[in-house]
């Protein structure tokens, strides 16, 4: 059975969209089948970081509005059979689609898929709520700024209040040397306040910029620090143990994170 | 509150309950005294209306519910043994259910006053969450920044205060905050506002706010009980 999995943030710019393709990419290199699936309606993304955009036929609500079969409107990856893209339709806006609708179309997806993930808007409207509402776990993207995790605090009460479960966190752009610094929280002071379960830490990668401009996942590039966290993030999807990646120039934090999340893995 | 109309907190949220027999005109009148007063606690706020025996129409429950919301309180649900008022509160949106069986303990019971009856919780609160409670709040957990307790007796956090808490929010000067870790973003007591300059991340002891001389002071808890 597939389990569909919503990436979210409640602040915008995070890295929710680059999270969504790379994690989708590196389950699909593992060897599952993968759907991502575009919920951000009205500004669509994921197919132009994925580069797929110039393959677009049909979209989601072409789908739900029953001019394209669901088939018809999946997208197969460039490289990785076994990856497709649900894409947003760009014309239309939030209110495009139901609850129902979404909760029917996840569960179509399920039956042909291992991992079906979700990407969704910013906010804590409707294109949020739809996005999380056929989700049977939800990973909360946020960047150590205050603003960032004060939404993913919020988010995480919604998501709670929504009964799905407590969701993940997965830190993106961590600058080391900042934090070394003290002038940018840290991951601890993130995990402190939002008391949930971490599973990746994600290092500030310029290699992101390219990868995302060209079109293509970073886990591909096996010198990008980020491409490999993403990697490690979608083996911990997979139920596997795997340590948090050295920092650089820090290493007693990283010690400290074997100690206190490396055994919560499940 | 007053006699004619209470105020209740429980876990499922605040429940307003009016007097059975009272002149209902008199009963709004009161009612909008209340708010006006207690603006503090009731802004915002979410509440089941318990109107017992009384029956209303449409027209007087839709006054009642513009009233309420001109002092921004939502009325969710309305519990009443009068079937019409029950009709009328389908009329316009709200649920509508009979009185609990629980809603009146049996005659020669002892009486809390409702300002005691304490609340606790086991939770983070988060931003965005807000809790209202007409007694005492207990939370054992964190209150993160953006996240609100009101409560119209004392508050206790067992954990870290980074977010808003009002305390005697009824008018309650005597009531007081405390907390592990104080660091939160505003704290009021009944109406004294206090800001808390922004403090270092040293060790910190458990403190406790109050009144004292018309302004809100905070001391250690060592400090306090002696």
């Amino acid at each position: 059975m597939a389990r569909v999995i919503t990436i979210t943030s409640g602040k915008g710019g995070v890295g929710k969209t680059t999270t969504t393709a790379n994690l989708g990419t590196a389950l699909a290199m593992r060897g599952a089948r993968v759907a991502v699936m575009d919920a951000d309606i009205g500004l669509r993304n994921l197919d132009v970081v994925m580069g797929l955009e110039n393959r677009i036929v049909y979209d989601l609500v072409d789908v739900v509005e029953g001019r394209a079969r669901l088939r018809q409107a999946l997208i197969k990856d460039k490289r990785l059979p076994e990856l497709c893209l649900l894409p947003a339709a760009q014309t239309r806006d939030k209110d495009a689609v139901s609850p129902e609708q979404m909760v029917y179309l996840t569960n179509q997806l399920r039956t042909e898929f291992d991992f079906v993930l979700i990407d969704s808007p910013a906010g804590i409207e409707g294109g949020f709520r739809n996005a999380i509402v056929g989700a049977d776990e939800v990973i909360i993207v946020t960047t150590p700024e205050v603003s960032a995790v004060r939404d993913a605090d919020r988010i995480v009460g919604l998501v709670e209040a929504a009964e799905k479960g407590t969701p993940s966190l997965i830190v993106n752009r961590i600058k080391p040397r900042l934090v070394n610094r003290g002038e940018m929280l840290s991951v601890e002071d993130v995990i402190e306040l939002l008391a949930i379960n971490l599973l990746g830490i994600v290092p500030d990668d310029e290699a992101i910029v390219t990868s995302t401009n060209r079109g293509e996942a970073a886990v591909y590039d096996q010198h990008s620090l980020a491409g490999r966290a993403f990697l490690n993030i979608a083996r911990r999807l997979n139920g596997e143990e795997v340590p948090f990646l050295p920092l650089q120039d820090q290493p007693g934090v990283l010690e400290r994170f074997f100690g206190i999340f490396g055994r919560r893995r499940t | 509150m007053s006699d004619l109309i209470s105020i209740k907190g429980g876990r499922d949220g605040l429940r307003m309950r009016f007097d059975d027999t009272a002149d209902w005109p008199a009963l709004l009148v009161q009612l909008e005294q209340q708010l006006t007063q207690n603006q503090a606690f009731f802004n915002g706020a979410r509440l089941t209306l318990e109107l017992g025996e009384r029956s209303l129409d449409e027209i007087q429950l839709s006054e009642l519910l513009n009233l309420l919301q001109h002092h921004g309180v939502v009325a969710d649900a309305l519990s009443a043994n009068a079937r019409e008022a029950r009709n009328a509160a389908r009329a316009i949106g709200i649920t509508a259910r009979p009185l609990p069986r629980y809603a009146d303990p049996p005659p020669g019971t002892p009486s809390v006053a409702p300002e005691s009856e304490a609340l606790l919780l086991t939770r983070t609160v988060r931003s965005g969450q807000v809790l209202r409670h007409s007694g005492h709040i207990t939370l054992i957990g964190d209150l993160n920044p953006g996240g609100e307790l009101i409560a119209g007796g004392s508050v206790i956090v067992w954990g870290r205060l980074r977010g808003f808490v009002h305390a005697g929010a009824l008018g309650n000067a005597e009531a007081v905050i405390c907390g592990l870790e104080l660091s939160p973003t505003q704290l009021r007591i009944a109406d004294q506002i206090a800001t808390t300059p922004p403090r270092g991340n040293g060790p910190h002891v458990p403190e406790v706010a109050r009144i004292e001389h018309n302004q809100i002071v905070v001391e250690s808890w060592e400090n306090y009980k002696r």
